[in-house]
This record gives structure tokens, C-alpha cells and sequence, in this order.
């Protein structure tokens, strides 16, 4: 069956392109121009038997999409790229915290899209239970259960914060977590505030993990608003992968 | 503490002068006159009456003149009955005594009217004091606030001096050529509606009216205009206690602390006045910013987008699907660079607005240039692009958008323009409190007639002269991107600069100031993260 995707986008034509380029690419698509569409849009699909995605422009006409993410996420736990015209970071470290699970800023080419949405859906339900607990790309493998981490089959030694810091971003595989996510959940909610510690252990993980740490290919660095460790190799996703 | 200061008032009577107690003089003509007796029979007459003049002059100093005279007066009378003989009539032998008591009388006389002289003098040196005082402290308040109308309440209080209750106060509106009769009014204090009618007409004529005044003379109150250079902005009312009028300088008094706060109030309006004209011509000066940018920058891709786009609509079945292909990432390559320009458009007008807030946190050089690596990496497939990174770098704290911003221009410029295929270098090292990032070419280098104003928003703009540009230069220019990177330098208090190399191309170099790091994180276990 092919994931059903809710497309919100007040422009019509970006909206006819994305629900073209998405159809293509094997996706069910419901587009809507407006909060009030999309509400009952998405009753009617969840009547129907679920949602595997929401992409949520944020100017709609009749309100912002910030309402309906609010109620996504009281709701369910379907998972939200937001899609934007707006510039400047705050709204977007802003609406990561309340729980999007990605963000685009418009314009944006259609391979980012696609890859961010093949993140965001393997990552469902992972507030409940973590989606990925092994992880591999190009030489590096991280094994949760076993608190290994491997350089090209070879044991690296990390500290004990090195190693949280790199298994929270595992965890969130391919997604961008920002600053103030990692500072809570690897140093303490009332550390947020101390970027300096994620710029020093970032440099230190880098160092031991990356080919070139100063041309990072693994742990990316998204300016302003988090850090994203890239996409997991499809083999080596996991038998935890699949729809929850 | 200053302000404290400035905001407490002198305690005072409202006449400004504590009234003297009347015993110390009374206690000083019985002394003398207890020790008159006490001395009777003991020393001549002359003695005895010497004792008047201490008293008289000791009196005076806490007795008014009038009062003095009369004692003095009363007090020869009882000496001569009492002491002079013959004793218990106020018969004089002339030839014995007169002598004496015209004496008595005329000394003491003239010691109380120096002694009284004495006291006007320092009373009014006093008063003065505290005029120049009030003066002073209300200048202080008036500087302390950003707003002169938040000094309102101590500007009562001290009219209110005058009368023993507050002054009310009318501001018309502060701002300079507004029409004065539908300017907005505000009220401190609770006025009559014919005070309210007085207060008006006294803006209006920029005149006082009231006692002293020399118009409407009977008027049970003061009304003072609060003057400032140009124009009247207010009004005070000080109602009048009848029975203690003010003096004239107790009135002009009052009116030089009406004209301070009368200036105050125009010389804030002035600065309001000249703060929106600088956001006015800040708003011009971006406008026209955005209007050039869309008419140098917007309409070369724009064209190359609709003709490619046209092409595909119109030919697609007389094209392969090489051309269709090449059409299309050509479409994606003007867009693309569209998008650049327009952000970099809306971030020099952004950075150019008033009051903007830098997102500054602390950043690593390293992470900085490597996403900008990894943004422009697509876009460079013969691995032009080489970064010189040195390990231990210092964090700097910038706006991390704004910087990444820079180096992708500069890096961006490098590869359109810097020699077809030769390699881009980007380095970074710590020198001297500052970290230097310089991106490297070896193209063509920047043209000479062009260097000067390489960092003004649309250079590329012919150059002096008219000279055609060569074909490499004809886009050399970056629209404002060049322009914005200097600005984003600068508004983190660094520098970018531009210079030839040895042996061709050019060096963009930037340098950013490296403030010292906070305490860095004492690595004991982190908490388990239970997720």
C-alpha cells in the first residue's frame, strides 16, 4: 500500500507540482489550500485508515499552519515537515521544539523533500520506542544495544558524554535536532543555554569519527539551529524499520 | 544613587524660610535685665545701661526689625523709670542722664538694623541657593529620563512651593510642526474649566498671566508658559495662597523652571522628530536597495529561465533528450541563483534596518566553513573547492546564519568567477585575538577600475569611463552580495577585505573579532539519556 501523504500549500501551483512530483514517486496524496480543508481532510483520512505524513505550509489563508501542528501533535503522533516561505531561524528552532519533525525553507529542491520525508516516516512513533538503534554510513556503525561504536570495523574509544551526544543524534537519525534538544537531553535541561559544550564535543566526536573534520560528511551541522547526522544507509536500517 | 538624589526635594516652608522662634530673644532681654538688677548699686548708671545694646543685637537676631525697635524703645522707658533716677517717674535730668539714654537708644538702634541687614542678607542668599538647587536638581531628573514628561511630578512639587499645594501642568503635543490648535493635550493635575480655558489661552500667547504678571492682575493663581527655544509646549497653574503672595523672584524663579522643562520637552520631541526621519531614510535608502537589486540582478536569470522554459514547452518534440536535459538544469542553475540573490537582497535590507538583533551564539569556525563546504560541494564536481582547516580553532560568537551567508557568497563569487576551473582555497587560523578566514582564487583578480567600489551594493555597474567591460567581467559583479558580506563582517564588529595575490587572483579575506570562551564544561558523566 502506498503511504498517504496531507499536503497543505496555499499556492496552487506549488501545491499541483509537489502533488505531481509525490504521485510519481508512488505516494497517495490529499492537497489542501486552507486550515479548515486540512481539518477536515485529515478527519476524513484518518476514517479511512491513517496517515503516514503531514507537510504543512505555515501562511495559510485562513490561520497558521502553527495551529494545526499544536493539534497534530496533542493528537497523534503522525509525523510533520514544515514547509515555508519565512526566513530568519527563530520560527524554525521555534516549531522544532513544539515537535515538527523537519523543516524546509521554500525554495527547496525536490530530492531534499523526498529524503527528508523518507526520514521523517521511518522515524514514526518514536517518541514511544526508538525507530533506529543501529546506525551505519560510509564506515561508521553505532549499535545502541551494545554501546559500540565502530570506524571502519575498527572499536573507536568515546567518553561517556561523546557517546550520549552520538546516541541521541542515532536515535534521530537523518533529522535535524537542535541545539537546545541536545543540551537538555545529554547535559541537562539546565544547560540549554551552553552551546560552547555541543561545539567542543561536536569537534571532539568529529575528530575520532570523520574522514576530514573540517569537511564533515557524517555529522552535519545545520547553522543556527541543530546538528543532523546524516541518513543511515538503507541496508542497514534495522529490524525495527516498517510501519509502526 | 545620583537619581535618588536628584529626585528628593529640599524640605521648605512655602515661603522657602523657616520662621524664626520669638523665646531666644525674649530669654536675652531678661538675662539682661535680671543681671540690670543684680547689679544695681553695684556699678554707675552708664554700666547698667550699657547691658541694653548685647540684648538689643542678641534679640535681633531672631526678631524682626519691628519688633526690635518697639523693645528697644519700651525697654529705655522701664530702664529710665526704674533705674534713673529720680527712680518711679519718667523725669530725666537732661544735663545728667538724657545723654546716656539718646545714646542707649541710638546704639542698640543701629546694632538691630545691621543685625536684621545681616539676616535679609543670608536669607536671601539662602533662598538663592535653593533656587539654583531646584534649578539643578530638575535639570538632573530631566536628564535621568528619556522622557521629559516623567519629571512632571517634581516639576509640581516645586511650583507648587509657591502655594503650599501642586501645580497643574498642560503639555500640548511635543512633536514640531504639528498644527498646534488640534495638537493632542495632556493634563497633570486636576484643573477648573475656566483654569483649563487660562491655561490655554497662556500656551497660546506664550505669556504669563496672573499677580506680577502684568495681565489679569486679579486672578487668584500664577499661569507660567513652559517655553522652550522655539515655541510654547505647556502651561503651569499655581493657585495662589491670598494671604502670602509671591515675590518677583520667587516668580521668575518659577518661571525659569517652567522654561527648563519647557526646553527639555522641545529638545526630546526634536530627538523623536529626527529618529523617525533616520528610519524614513533608512526605509528609502532599502526600498531603493530592493528596486535596483530587482532591476540589475532578477531580470538576466529571469530571462534565461522563461526562454529555457519556453524552449522545453514549445520544441520538446524536436529536441533529444541531451538538450531537454541541459534545458532543464539550466532552469534549476538561474533559479537557483535566483534564490541566492533575492536572500542575499532581503538580508542587507534586513541588516541595514534599525535596531536588528543578532542570533550571536558560539560558533565553530570548523562547522561553520564545513556546511558551507557541504552546501557548494553539488556545484563543484572537479573538486575545485579546498579547505585549509587547522584543528583548535577558537569559537567565535556570531550570528552562525549571517556567517554561513558570507563564506557561501564568497565562496559562491570564487567558483562563478574565479578562473575557469582553477582551484578555490579556503583557510582559517587564529591570529592575534581575531580569527581570520580568507576564501583564495586564481582568476583574473578583481579589475582595478573596479576595486574601490567592489563592496557597494551593485558595482558591477559600468565602470567610470563607459569603457565597455570585458566578457569575463560582464558578471563579475555580485548585485549586493558583496556589499552584504561586508555588512554581515561588520555588524560582528570584523572586517572583509579584498586583495591581489602573487601570481593572480584575488583574496577575500575576513576577520572576526574572538571574545574569551566561557567556563568550559567540566567533563563529569553525563546523565543517561532515557530515551
Amino acid at each position: 500500500m502506498s503511504p498517504t501523504v496531507l499536503l497543505v500549500e496555499d499556492d496552487r501551483e506549488l501545491r499541483n507540482t509537489l502533488r505531481d512530483a509525490l504521485g510519481v514517486e508512488g505516494y497517495h496524496v490529499h492537497a489542501s489550500a486552507s486550515l479548515a480543508d486540512a481539518r477536515a481532510l485529515l478527519a476524513h483520512a484518518v476514517a479511512e485508515g491513517g496517515l503516514d505524513l503531514v507537510l504543512l505550509d505555515l501562511g495559510l489563508p485562513d490561520g497558521d499552519g502553527e495551529a494545526l501542528l499544536t493539534q497534530l501533535r496533542r493528537d497523534r503522533s503522525t509525523p510533520v515537515i514544515v514547509i515555508s516561505a519565512r526566513h530568519g531561524d527563530d520560527p524554525k528552532v521555534r516549531l522544532l521544539d513544539a515537535g515538527a519533525d523537519d523543516y524546509l525553507v521554500k525554495p527547496f529542491s525536490l530530492a531534499e523533500l523526498l529524503a527528508r520525508m523518507r526520514v521523517a516516516m521511518r522515524h514514526r512513533g518514536m517518541p514511544l520506542r526508538p525507530a533506529v538503534v543501529r546506525y551505519a554510513r560510509d564506515g561508521l556503525e553505532v549499535d545502541l544495544e551494545a554501546r559500540q561504536v565502530l570506524r571502519d570495523g575498527a572499536a573507536v574509544h568515546v567518553t561517556p558524554t561523546e557517546y550520549a551526544l552520538l546516541a541521541r543524534l542515532v536515535r534521530s537519525a537523518g533529522q535535524v535536532v537542535t541545539h537546545r534538544q541536545l543540551l537538555a537531553d545529554v547535559w541537562g535541561a539546565e544547560f540549554t543555554e551552553h552551546t560552547h559544550y555541543l561545539r567542543l564535543y561536536m569537534g571532539q566526536l568529529r575528530a575520532k569519527l570523520e574522514a576530514d573534520p573540517a569537511e564533515p560528511r557524517l555529522l552535519l551541522t545545520d547553522p543556527g539551529v541543530g546538528y543532523r547526522l546524516v541518513e543511515p544507509a538503507e541496508s542497514a536500517a534495522g529490524p525495527h524499520l516498517g510501519r509502526g | 544613587m545620583l537619581r535618588s538624589v536628584a529626585m528628593q526635594i529640599p524640605n521648605a516652608s512655602p515661603q522657602g524660610r523657616p520662621r524664626a522662634p520669638w523665646w531666644p530673644g525674649l530669654a536675652a532681654w531678661m538675662a539682661a535685665w535680671a543681671l540690670m538688677l543684680a547689679l544695681d548699686g553695684h556699678v554707675d548708671l552708664a554700666s547698667q545701661a550699657l547691658l541694653l545694646v548685647p540684648a538689643a543685637a542678641v534679640a535681633a537676631i531672631w526678631w524682626g526689625p519691628a519688633l526690635s525697635a518697639t523693645t528697644i524703645g519700651l525697654a529705655v522707658l522701664a530702664f529710665n523709670f526704674s533705674f534713673v533716677p529720680p527712680r518711679g517717674t519718667l523725669a530725666v535730668d537732661l544735663h545728667q542722664h538724657g545723654l546716656l539714654l539718646v545714646a542707649t537708644v541710638a546704639v542698640s538702634g543701629i546694632v538691630t538694623a545691621l543685625v536684621a541687614r545681616l539676616r535679609r542678607l543670608a536669607s536671601e542668599a539662602e533662598a538663592h541657593a535653593q533656587r539654583s538647587d531646584d534649578l539643578r536638581h530638575l535639570g538632573d531628573a530631566l536628564r535621568g529620563h528619556d522622557d521629559p514628561l516623567d519629571g512632571e511630578a517634581l516639576l509640581r512639587r516645586m511650583l507648587g512651593r509657591l502655594s503650599g499645594t501642586d501645580a497643574v501642568l498642560l503639555v500640548v503635543s511635543a512633536e514640531p510642526g504639528a498644527d498646534s490648535a488640534s495638537a493632542p493635550e495632556r493634563w497633570f493635575g486636576q484643573p477648573t474649566s475656566a483654569e483649563q480655558d487660562d491655561l490655554c489661552l497662556c500656551v497660546h500667547d506664550g505669556r504669563a498671566l496672573g499677580p506680577g504678571s502684568g495681565r489679569r492682575e486679579e486672578q487668584p493663581a500664577c499661569y507660567l508658559p513652559l517655553r522652550g527655544r522655539q515655541r510654547t509646549l505647556g502651561a503651569a497653574l499655581v493657585r495662589l495662597d491670598p494671604a502670602a503672595p509671591p515675590g518677583e523672584a520667587e516668580r521668575s524663579h518659577a518661571q525659569a523652571l517652567c522654561d527648563q522643562f519647557g526646553t527639555a520637552l522641545e529638545r526630546a520631541a526634536a530627538e523623536r522628530a529626527a529618529a523617525r526621519a533616520h528610519q524614513q531614510a533608512q526605509l528609502q535608502s532599502m526600498r531603493s536597495t530592493l528596486l535596483s537589486a530587482v532591476a540589475h540582478d532578477h531580470r538576466t536569470p529571469l530571462a534565461t529561465i522563461i526562454s529555457a522554459a519556453g524552449a522545453l514547452l514549445d520544441q520538446a518534440d524536436r529536441l533529444d533528450a541531451q538538450q531537454r536535459q541541459r534545458l532543464a538544469a539550466t532552469i534549476l542553475d538561474e533559479s537557483t541563483q535566483l534564490a541566492r540573490i533575492t536572500d542575499n537582497t532581503l538580508q542587507l535590507a534586513r541588516l541595514d534596518a534599525v535596531g536588528l538583533d543578532l542570533a550571536k551564539d558560539w560558533e565553530s569556525p570548523e562547522e561553520l566553513i564545513g556546511s558551507v563546504l557541504r552546501r557548494l560541494r553539488q556545484r563543484d564536481p572537479g573538486h575545485r573547492l579546498r579547505a585549509h582547516v587547522p584543528p583548535g580553532l577558537p569559537l567565535v560568537r556570531c550570528d552562525a546564519v549571517l556567517v554561513v551567508q558570507l563564506i557561501d557568497n564568497l565562496v559562491d563569487n570564487a567558483l562563478r568567477h574565479g578562473g575557469d576551473g582553477g582551484p578555490v582555497e579556503i583557510t582559517a587560523r587564529a591570529e592575534g585575538g581575531r580569527l581570520l578566514i580568507a576564501v583564495r582564487d586564481r582568476g583574473p583578480g578583481v579589475p582595478e577600475a573596479l576595486a574601490p567600489r567592489l563592496f557597494e551594493p551593485f558595482s558591477r555597474a559600468q565602470p567610470a569611463g563607459g569603457a565597455p567591460a570585458g566578457p569575463g567581467a560582464s558578471r563579475r559583479g555580485t548585485g549586493v552580495g558583496l556589499a552584504l558580506c561586508r555588512a554581515i563582517a561588520r555588524v560582528h564588529g570584523g572586517e572583509l577585505t579584498v586583495r591581489r595575490r602573487r601570481g593572480g587572483g584575488a583574496s577575500f579575506e575576513l576577520s572576526l573579532p574572538v571574545d574569551p570562551l566561557p567556563a568550559p564544561p567540566d567533563d563529569a558523566p553525563p546523565q543517561e539519556t532515557g530515551r
